[in-house]
């Protein structure tokens, strides 16, 4: 880090000065929990953004809430001006838990990953359903092109014998004219 | 498997959920044929002779892996064996050097690197084929075991696999005359495909000379005739595949287990209109989807009523017979 290091300048102080980035504990990665923890976490998170979402930042209860549950307060910034606003057309959880790998042989306690949903950082699982070439989606493609191809041959059919009939009745009209005529 | 006829019968005479199972036994020519087929796999083996080691560079998750394993005698599966039980479930094929594609049961013969494909890669084109052919394998296999004694069925061929048709096929020779299936005999052939697919049964692959071959099918009019011509174009070998007791000619590769076929369905069997002589041929038709792949009944549902309608392939006919290894198609894709 490029940054000085504040305590040692200012050594003399009394006053116990932190560090100004906090450490990760994994910085490599994201961070697993213990399944229970991460399981009721989910729950406290869901109803945070929800209540965020339905009252505001002006509502006095939600906002109460969310300091008492946020501990980091730049948090509560993010929640009303970013959270909020990302998912309130959302039908589905605002969060998604995974369940972590757990290695053998190892530690056999349940770990959980949580996170928030439309993050920016890379998926935690590749997103393997829009590929074209899984068998599923090509026999999928191939009947909707048939089904459209029938589709258009209906409508086609359709324009044909409509104009088939306009000319007959054109031929009619003229028919029944001339023979007015005559 | 069961007699089909005999089961439709038990169907309409109980009405209700209490009809009984009539198990027939596999006749004493599937017997005789997968005997034959053991016997010559134990008799390849040990004419390997001296063991000797190969290096197998597995490229792949978890990890890449050097693997020292025996030649001619360890397959692509025996390595994923060292790797992860998961990689060893999921492996559909394998893929050696980059450019071959390998079954998963076939003893690698030589120093090479190792990649295990499955159904959820990024260019899943080899796998699919060879899922879809293994389907028509497993049709042939159906059709065999599940008629009863007195109707006389014989395999004829399989055109190569097709995915965009929207149907597996297999062509085959039934002794019924204007036979249209019922929706009940269609549904209960599909379900006894799947309770075969739920027994876990492996895909085993051989490669046997011509006369081997012949003495196999020596029963089958089609296959005999076939036999030499495929031989001619693979260095004059017939390459065969097992699945329980049923063997049948492919150019393969195939899938490497049965439990890794999901859904099953026989969409449709259709009389086809050909010059051969004797018995009709009927075209077995019908669409099914790997275990990891999930879809909803309804997207499914589109895709078998699909199915349902006669498949383009090549129809087969007195001169020449639209089997996989002759196809053109089969030719300039794997």
């Amino acid at each position: 880090m490029n940054q000085a290091d504040v305590s040692k300048l200012v050594s003399q102080l009394r006053i116990k000065v932190n560090p100004r980035l906090r450490k990760f504990r994994s910085p490599a990665g994201p961070e697993e929990l213990n399944y229970p923890r991460a399981d009721e976490a989910r729950m406290y998170a869901e109803r945070l953004i929800s209540d965020a979402i339905r009252y505001g930042d002006c509502h006095k209860t939600t906002m109460e809430m969310a300091d008492y549950w946020l501990v980091e307060k730049q948090l509560v910034h993010k929640l009303f001006k970013v959270l909020a606003p990302r998912y309130q057309n959302y039908t589905v959880s605002y969060t998604r838990m995974y369940k972590a790998p757990r290695p053998y042989p190892g530690n056999t306690n349940l770990k959980a990953l949580l996170e928030l949903r439309g993050n920016p950082y890379p998926a935690l699982i590749p997103n393997t359903n829009n590929n074209r070439n899984l068998i599923h989606n090509v026999l999928l493609d191939e009947a909707k092109k048939e089904y459209r191809q029938q589709k258009y041959n209906e409508i086609a059919a359709q324009i044909d014998s409509s104009q088939t009939e306009a000319v007959s009745i054109k031929k009619d009209i003229t028919e029944q004219s001339k023979e007015c005529n005559t | 498997m069961i007699g089909i006829r005999n089961l439709i019968y038990c169907i309409h005479k109980n009405k209700a959920n209490n009809f009984i199972r009539c198990i027939t036994t596999a006749s004493e020519e599937k017997i005789r044929q997968s005997e034959l087929f053991g016997l010559e796999k134990k008799r390849q083996r040990e004419a390997v002779g001296r063991i000797e080691k190969i290096e197998v560079q597995y490229e792949g998750v978890p990890e890449n892996a050097t693997l020292i394993m025996n030649k001619n005698l360890s397959t692509p599966y025996d390595c994923a064996k060292h790797i992860n039980e998961m990689i060893m479930n999921r492996s559909v094929v394998a893929l050696l050097n980059n450019d071959t594609v390998w079954h998963m049961h076939k003893p690698i013969p030589d120093s090479c690197k190792l990649e295990l494909l499955h159904f959820k890669v990024a260019q899943p084109n080899m796998v699919n084929k060879a899922f879809w052919r293994t389907c028509s394998f497993l049709l042939g296999a159906l059709a065999s075991e599940s008629f009863k004694d007195n109707v006389n069925v014989q395999l004829h061929s399989f055109p190569s696999p097709v995915i965009k048709s929207g149907s597996f096929v297999y062509d085959i020779q039934l002794s019924l005359d204007n036979w249209v299936p019922t929706v009940a005999e269609l549904k209960v052939l599909s379900i006894e495909m799947v309770k075969f697919c739920q027994k876990h049964h492996k895909i085993e692959c051989l490669d046997v000379s011509i006369d081997f071959a012949q003495e196999m099918f020596k029963y089958n009019p089609h296959k005999t005739k076939q036999i030499p011509d495929i031989a001619a174009n693979n260095s004059d070998k017939v390459t065969l595949f097992k699945v329980g007791k049923h063997v049948d000619i492919s150019k393969g590769p195939m899938i490497s287990n049965t439990s890794q076929v999901g859904r099953f369905t026989l969409a449709n069997v259709i009389k086809l209109d050909t010059d051969i002589p004797g018995d009709p041929i009927y075209r077995f038709q019908g669409v099914a989807l790997p275990n990891s792949l999930i879809l909803n009944h309804f997207a499914y549902g589109l895709l078998e009523e699909r199915a349902r309608k006669l498949n383009s392939a090549r129809i087969p006919c007195k001169q020449g017979f639209s089997n996989e290894d002759h196809s053109f198609a089969a030719q300039i894709a794997v």
